[in-house]
């Protein structure tokens, strides 16, 4: 297993926000979450990320127990956290934003760079634009291979294609099929299309719980069985 | 004309030189920091102490100055600063305010109160269209424009300049690249600082050396930073020499008033585009 979250109690102040919740993630994985706005989602993400402690609870990365790590410890052991809302570095250009993530990661600037046209080719003619001038896809597009150098074991995406037009998505959604088993992948999205696509198992969430899991791929096509928790 | 003119782009100079501090503290770790007017007066204070010891040979002097409030910067940002990230704006002011007036005091117990003068230290004047002008002042002009294009040159061509780029835009955006980005931060913050003590050296001999001496020029450079942007590092070298000509503008019609126009000016500028903290 190669995350395995037992248990966390989560709060903003007094506000519980997760309760009780565990998941796990093996090596080679695409696990989903779904659920509605305010189920706690991407607190969970965060929290995985080490933007967060849990009040109770563990969380263990490989054999190693990490709620007390930072975001900076977690991302130096492989599991990259993907914000949602495109959150490129938007007045430096997209070669800079894939040099500081090269920069953490210790590669080569230009290892990182051919990484990413590898994954999505178009990127060659927008490296030296600032990355504020990108559309919402290319900045996702970023943001994920950005994510990807340094060859991490978890990725943890937040609503990836959240905004996006049907066409852009497709690339997205072709980017995250491309490194599908090089790297696990939890990942918070809202589209049951894409869900249905990629998903290895599907946990859904309401009101701070994991309410539901499923992981037959009968289960994760059935039309109904997931509308039920959006 | 030109004199006023010469006068408010060196007062400009100095504004920029001791508000870029100021300013990229705020935007890097959303800290209202007071003691950076302490910064500014030991500056002075130091550089009036090495004058002595190099037999007034200003340049060694001034680097000494410049050099010597790294320890008290790196003392401020590890124990006050550091422990304020995060927390509510009033801690850093009430926090940084308290520290201002610990040095202030200190400051008096070792230097004393009374006022120090200090000469013009080049002592020369060039003729411009018949007017002479200290060349002292021009070269504040030029030393603050050199340091806004070196700054302008440290953010957009090195890692570290780029790290606090990306960061002062996204700082949770740094971490999650696995970038401790707090360090940089505070690096930025002792460069500050040292900019903060060249702003102190410059002006000491054009008006004089006093303990109290940050406090006038701390609200200004608050004028300065509020009006080019909090965080903004061309806003505030804009901002700079505007308020400079605004202070040396109304100052020769009507002395009185030349500060408080400032003022009157940041006002304005705040019912425009008020700031989001």
């Amino acid at each position: 297993m190669l995350l395995s979250v037992e248990r966390i109690n989560v709060s903003y102040g007094r506000a519980r926000v997760l309760s009780d919740v565990s998941i796990h993630v093996n090596e080679g994985e695409m696990v989903f979450i779904v659920g509605r706005n305010g189920a706690g989602k991407t607190t969970l993400l965060k929290t995985i990320a080490g933007f967060l402690s849990p009040e109770e609870g563990t969380i263990r990365f490989g054999s190693d127990k990490v709620n007390a790590l930072g975001p900076e410890e977690m991302a130096l052991k492989g599991v990259r956290y993907v914000f949602q809302d495109k959150r490129v570095f938007t007045k430096l250009t997209v070669r800079e934003n894939i040099q500081l993530a090269a920069y953490a990661a210790g590669v080569s600037l230009s290892e990182a760079v051919d990484k990413i046209v590898q994954l999505y080719p178009p990127i060659t003619r927008f490296l030296e634009s600032k990355a504020g001038t990108l559309s919402g896809g290319q900045r996702q597009i970023l943001l994920l291979g950005r994510a990807l150098i340094g060859d991490p074991c978890l990725l943890l995406i937040d609503e990836p294609t959240e905004g996006l037009a049907a066409g852009i998505i497709e690339e997205v959604f072709k980017v995250l099929e491309m490194t599908r088993r090089k790297v696990s992948m939890l990942i918070v999205e809202q589209n049951l299309a894409v869900v249905r696509r990629l998903a290895d198992r599907v946990y859904a969430m309401k009101e701070g719980h994991i309410v539901a899991e499923v992981n037959t791929p009968e289960d994760i096509q059935n039309q109904t069985l997931l509308e039920e928790f959006l | 004309m030109i004199d006023t003119i010469a006068y408010g782009l060196t007062i400009g100079g100095i504004l920029y030189i001791i508000s870029i501090g100021l300013s990229l503290t705020f935007g890097t770790m959303r800290i209202v920091n007071f003691a950076h007017a302490l910064v500014y007066t030991v500056g002075a204070y130091v550089l009036v102490a090495s004058l002595s010891l190099f037999n007034g040979h200003f340049i060694a002097a001034s680097v000494v100055a410049v050099l010597a409030v790294i320890p008290l910067a790196y003392l401020i940002e590890r124990y006050v600063i550091r422990r304020l990230y995060g927390e509510s704006i009033d801690y850093a002011i009430i926090a940084t305010y308290a520290v201002l007036l610990i040095g202030v005091d200190a400051i008096k117990w070792i230097w004393g109160a009374i006022p120090i003068p200090l000469s013009d230290p080049v002592g020369k004047a060039w003729n411009i269209l018949g007017v002479e002008l200290p060349l002292y002042r021009i070269i504040i002009i030029a030393l603050s424009i050199c340091v806004f294009f070196i700054l302008e040159l440290f953010f957009k061509y090195t890692i570290v300049g780029k790290i606090v780029v990306a960061g002062l835009e996204d700082k949770e955006a740094v971490r999650s690249l696995g970038i401790k980005v707090d360090r940089y931060f505070s690096l930025v913050f002792v460069i500050g600082s040292c900019l903060a003590a060249l702003g102190g050296v410059l002006y000491a001999p054009i008006t004089t050396v006093h303990p109290y001496m940050g406090f006038q020029v701390l609200l200004l450079c608050f004028a300065v930073v509020l009006v080019g942007g909090l965080g903004s590092m061309r806003g505030t070298f804009l901002s700079a020499f505007a308020l400079g000509m605004v202070m040396a503008v109304t100052g020769r019609f009507w002395g009185p008033a030349a500060e408080t126009m400032v003022f009157v000016v940041m006002a304005i500028v705040l019912i425009f585009k008020p700031i989001e903290v």
